[in-house]
């Protein structure tokens, strides 16, 4: 099990370096010569094996330490739940963790994975649930005893249902203190719609009517072998891991498989929105729904997305908008793909009050240019090097890897998509970007979201800046036209009115 | 595969019985140094193949400020990414020249705003003097001759090149952080470009150019809104420090105050650059996939290159004083509700500092003693967690909680104040013990596992006067006992010298009216069938009434009352209030007869 990767890579080819001395150390880095160093991605198949009742379980070992993880990871989530039930997914997860299990009460059992020095989680998100047990090699018989008898018979003990329900309660009261958790969440409602499990969010109402049945309901329906992967990574014996893992399935009833991913129905309407917050910072986004993960021009959005705003300081958004014109600390751009449905682009910039105009017309000034003309050969290279050479790092961790072999076979993946990727952007050409940014940024159709003192972003700029040219105001865009968002109860999540 | 390799990391765990672990590490880098005393600890391993992670720390953070810079330690973290005359501009005379021209104008810019615009603050004619808003017409000139010149420099500037040229070579993760003791600068890399990180790293320390100074400086002051007065209680929490820290250099915060992010000149952050960043006071660390014999030729030829400039630093002379009493401290903000009372405890390193740990670990997690006291238990509190941090100077230890529902901070205050009493009283048991040592034994191998945590801890350690601490802490976390904790609680947790901090839910000045039909929904079934119909009679009767003051008479009755009410009725209390003081407003204004409708934006827009 040592030598994993001598037979997955085929060399690892680290010169001695030439020797190197003060005089000729090189003007620039570019006259730096490197030694190739090359990868070849490892194969899923490989790590891939299969429980005598057909689970399949991705394993890689490494003995540096004596810890064993073993992940659970089942299709399902939120996306099974209505919406009048939101949050009933994220607290299911979280009462199979702390409520117990069928021969223990939630505190004994805290205590033996904490005397033990078990870390145990569950959680179920909006498409996937995932159980997990990081424990020491030498008590894993006894940790993973208790890991599984709380997956499979949960207890839901009413107390602590109470204890993580007055927690969520608590917590939906601080839903408008965070001008970031406003936007994101104001942007989610318009680009999906409030009741799609994308954006929804739970209420007071719906926390308040969960009940130990629907979680029941919940975890019988996601918690079985017929939605199930395993990965496996850390010191363990592979042979001894599957039939140790047969073992503990043994009598696990297959149910019903979860069903298919819902699309989403809603068509957002393009325009300026404003949810008003006082504060000194604005938060601002600007975007709409992007593209599927497996659409034929992913490589070419890509990379076109990494020129626009999604390789850091390299990128234009970054460089115009931070570097240049000093307007925020964070700014950029991402497109974030979905395998059912096209997901998001979006834009994002942090920056104060009267220069949230002007920073929203240098997006927009990056939107354009990048429709408009073609990239520069160096700027489309460092980004295809960049992508190349990281490549590798998808690889890094065992941990990461089997969990991304599970997502891949999860959601039907090209099967040679990890061998082909690195020649797929290397072939991207100025032509291809320009081409993707008129394809999939629609600068006309962008919903700009702005989070903070309405009057003042309107305004802009004009009493503090000393260059005409850098003088904007809100009224650039959409011809001036805004749509208040009301303000929420952040409880209920419904409109109120302020006394004035 | 790397037999040569000798850094090594190891690992004895032996098997479990049920009241003891015993896990040993020990890690052991190769260290190196070079004749400018610059030191490098060298970590190779395998099981990461073809990535590295590299980067160097700097003794120095916000501590080794002054009132007047607070903050230049960050700022010069941000200013080391903005390239040399080698990297980031295409004409480095020209450049040299625009600098000059940059740092004169500012200079004026800063003896005009210093002078006049600080006079006109405190005559209260402006409330911020760096605020371009308030610029004279002559300020004004100025920042648009700056703006003129930036402009000029912005066509010959490499748009963040010491960024391209990583990214484009494969690096990831590039990024550097600063704290109040320490700055350190790191990257992921791929295997074969080492040479490449020792070029740019040198070269930075070498010659680095401080361009955009203006830019960043902006950058910098979105920064500390980002993440500090944007956030629900990072205004708040920077006063508490400060107030908690006294006369101690801790007591500014990392980023700095707004007044000397706007103020520090080119020869201030030079000074301080020359003075920190010399060779003899740096500590390179590499791990992952390398070879040891050609990471030291690289660094010998690159990294031997930097001169030591200056004398060694001073070391800190003003310590931070002891706590002579309770402080209170109490602020509202948009935020949940919640308290912290703050000790002073002890540097790192000191022999007492594993006692800290472990008593945070007592403490903490859901079969912590503050979970099942006040959140499980007492039902008091959604969240108690206690903290430990020891900084090079000196530590602190914290309780801190949010209550459940409408609990006074107060009783979650007094419930630590119980807990510690146990913890000064009663010895805590062999299993309790255990189990927190068991936890931190496992702990110290998780955060061993990839090469950046295990980059961070080397350097940090480092940072802090020696990775040796590594491999002494875990012994010292095993050979605490119950005495220790109860020797710890008393000498340090006192009541005659801590901090307390209140943070409530600021009033909105939003009022959110509530409606007869929240009324219906929060009354229990068998009451509702009773009582709402009655408050439906009397919300129309208020409405017809035309007596302010019987209005008023009849609702401070009702706040006499309030303490009898049953808690079911408090919503239907309020609203009642509510509707009274709304129909009060009305017949005040004289604006009885007319329902007042909202006022809609005036670019309403298409909905």
């Amino acid at each position: 099990m040592r030598s994993f990767f001598t037979t997955t890579c085929t060399a690892l080819i680290i010169g001695a370096g030439s020797m190197t001395t003060a005089a000729d150390i090189p003007g620039h880095p570019s006259d730096i010569s490197f030694e190739e160093l090359t990868f070849t991605p490892p194969v899923a198949s490989e790590f891939r094996h299969e429980l005598s009742n057909g689970v399949p379980v991705f394993m890689a070992a490494s003995h540096e330490f004596p810890l064993v993880t073993i992940t659970l990871s089942f299709k399902g989530g939120g996306y099974m739940v209505d919406a009048d039930q939101a949050g009933l997914a994220g607290m299911t997860g979280a009462i199979i963790r702390t409520g117990g299990s069928s021969t223990m009460t939630p505190s004994q059992l805290d205590e033996e994975f904490d005397f033990m020095a078990a870390n145990a989680s569950v959680s179920i998100g909006d498409r996937t649930a995932n159980a997990s047990i990081n424990s020491l090699t030498s008590n894993l018989d006894e940790t993973f005893a208790l890991f599984m008898d709380m997956v499979l018979h949960p207890r839901f003990d009413s107390d602590r249902l109470e204890v993580l329900r007055g927690q969520q309660l608590e917590q939906i009261k601080t839903r408008d203190d965070d001008g970031l958790q406003i936007a994101l969440r104001e942007m989610g409602f318009l680009m999906w719609g409030e009741d799609h499990f994308e954006a929804r969010q739970p209420t007071k109402a719906s926390l308040e009517g969960i009940t130990v049945e629907d979680m029941k309901a919940l975890h019988a329906r996601i918690f079985n072998p017929a939605n199930l992967m395993v990965s496996v990574t850390g010191d363990f014996d592979q042979d001894e891991m599957l039939a140790f893992l047969d073992i503990a399935f043994q009598g696990w009833e297959f149910g019903e498989k979860s069903p298919a991913i819902p699309v989403p129905t809603h068509t957002f309407k393009p325009g300026v929105y404003y949810y008003e917050k006082d504060q000194p910072q604005v938060q601002v986004l600007i975007g709409h729904r992007g593209k599927t993960r497996d659409d034929p021009n992913s490589v070419k959005v890509e990379v076109m997305n990494q020129i626009l705003g999604g390789s850091g300081f390299t990128s234009r958004i970054t460089n115009s908008v931070r570097t240049r014109e000093g307007l925020a600390y964070t700014a950029g751009s991402m497109m974030r793909s979905n395998v059912e449905y096209p997901g998001i682009f979006m834009s994002y910039f942090f920056t104060k009050t009267p220069t949230a105009a002007l920073a929203t017309r240098l997006v927009f000034d990056e939107f354009n240019t990048i429709q408009q003309e073609t990239a520069s050969t160096e700027e489309i290279e460092t980004i295809q090097n960049n992508l190349i050479e990281t490549f590798p790092r998808t690889f890094e961790s065992k941990g990461a890897m089997m969990n991304m072999f599970m997502s891949d076979e999860r959601t039907a993946r090209p099967s040679d998509h990890w061998q082909t990727y690195r020649d797929r952007v290397r072939d991207v050409s100025a032509d291809d970007i320009q081409q993707a940014a008129n394809d999939y940024l629609h600068t006309d159709d962008m919903v700009i979201l702005v989070v903070g003192p309405w009057e003042g972003v309107k305004a802009g700029n004009a009493d503090s800046e000393a260059d005409e040219a850098r003088i904007a105001t809100m009224n650039e865009f959409f011809d001036g036209k805004a749509t208040e968002i009301p303000q929420r109860d952040p409880e209920t999540l419904k409109p109120i009115k302020s006394k004035n | 595969m790397r037999a040569l390799r000798t850094a090594a990391i190891s690992a004895a765990a032996i098997m479990m019985i049920p009241a003891t672990t015993a896990i040993a590490q020990n890690v052991q880098p190769i260290e190196y140094t070079l004749d400018n005393g610059m030191k490098f600890l060298l970590m190779p391993r395998d099981e990461q193949p073809n990535v590295i992670t590299a980067g160097w720390i700097a003794p120095v953070g916000s501590a080794n400020e002054r009132p007047g810079i607070t903050g230049v330690s960050h700022l010069l973290e941000h200013l080391l990414f903005k390239g040399t005359d080698s990297i980031g501009t295409s004409d480095a005379s020209l450049d040299q020249e625009y600098r000059d021209q940059l740092t004169d104008i500012r200079e004026q810019m800063r003896a005009y705003a210093l002078d006049v615009q600080y006079a006109r603050m405190y005559k209260g004619e402006i409330d911020n003097p760096w605020d371009p808003a308030n610029d004279t017409d002559e300020l004004r000139e100025m920042r648009s001759e700056m703006t003129r010149i930036q402009d000029l420099q912005s066509k010959i500037t490499i748009k963040n090149e010491f960024d391209s040229i990583y990214t484009g070579n494969g690096g990831s993760g590039m990024n550097a952080g600063t704290s109040n003791d320490f700055t350190v600068f790191y990257i992921n890399i791929p295997s074969n470009k080492l040479e490449l990180w020792s070029w740019m790293e040198s070269d930075r320390l070498m010659d680095p150019s401080m361009r955009e100074l203006d830019a960043e400086r902006f950058v910098v002051i979105e920064e500390r809104r980002q993440r500090l007065e944007a956030t629900a209680t990072g205004k708040l929490d920077e006063q508490f420090d400060s107030m908690f820290w006294v006369a101690s250099p801790y007591n500014w915060p990392v980023i700095g105050w707004m007044s000397d992010l706007m103020a520090y000149t080119e020869a201030e952050i030079f000074e301080y650059f020359e003075t920190y960043y010399q060779p003899a006071n740096l500590t390179g660390v590499i791990v992952g996939d390398f070879e040891i014999s050609e990471a030291k030729q690289l660094i010998e030829s690159y990294f031997g290159r930097i001169e030591n400039k200056r004398p060694k630093a001073q070391p800190l002379v003003t310590h931070s004083v002891p706590l002579l009493g309770e402080l209170r401290f109490a602020g509202e903000c948009d935020c949940q509700d919640q308290v912290e009372v703050r000790y002073r405890s002890v540097p790192f390193g000191h022999p007492d500092e594993a006692v800290f740990d472990v008593m945070s670990d007592l403490l903490n997690g859901r079969t912590g003693r503050l979970y099942k006291a006040l959140v499980e238990e007492q039902g008091i509190a959604v969240s108690a967690g206690a903290s430990h941090r020891s900084m090079n100077y000196a530590g602190s230890f914290s309780f801190n909680a949010s209550p459940k529902n409408n609990t006074e901070l107060a009783q979650l205050e007094e419930a630590w104040y119980a807990e510690l009493d146990r913890l000064k009283t009663e010895p805590v048991s062999d299993r309790e013990l255990q189990k927190v040592k068991n936890g931190q034994a496992a702990d110290t191998f998780r955060g061993l596992q990839d090469n950046s945590s295990l980059f961070f801890q080397l350097a940090i350690t480092e940072g802090y006067g020696g990775f040796e601490y590594l491999n002494e802490h875990p012994k010292r976390i095993a050979a605490v006992t119950a005495e220790d904790i109860m020797r710890v609680a008393n000498e340090y947790l006192r009541s005659d010298a801590r901090a307390v901090a209140s943070y409530l839910r600021k009033d909105s000045g939003e009022v959110v009216m509530i409606t007869l039909e929240d009324v219906k929904a929060s009354l229990p079934e068998e009451m509702a069938a009773m009582v709402y119909p009655q408050i439906e009679m009397q919300a129309a009767s208020i409405e017809l009434e035309t007596d302010a003051e019987g209005l008023k008479t009849a609702m401070a009755e009702m706040d006499e009352q309030a303490g009898m009410m049953p808690p079911q009725l408090k919503t239907a209390f309020a609203f009642m209030k509510q509707q009274m003081q709304k129909r009060i407003d009305e017949l005040e204004s004289g604006d009885a007869s007319t329902e007042k409708t909202d006022e809609t934006t005036e670019n309403g827009g298409d909905e």
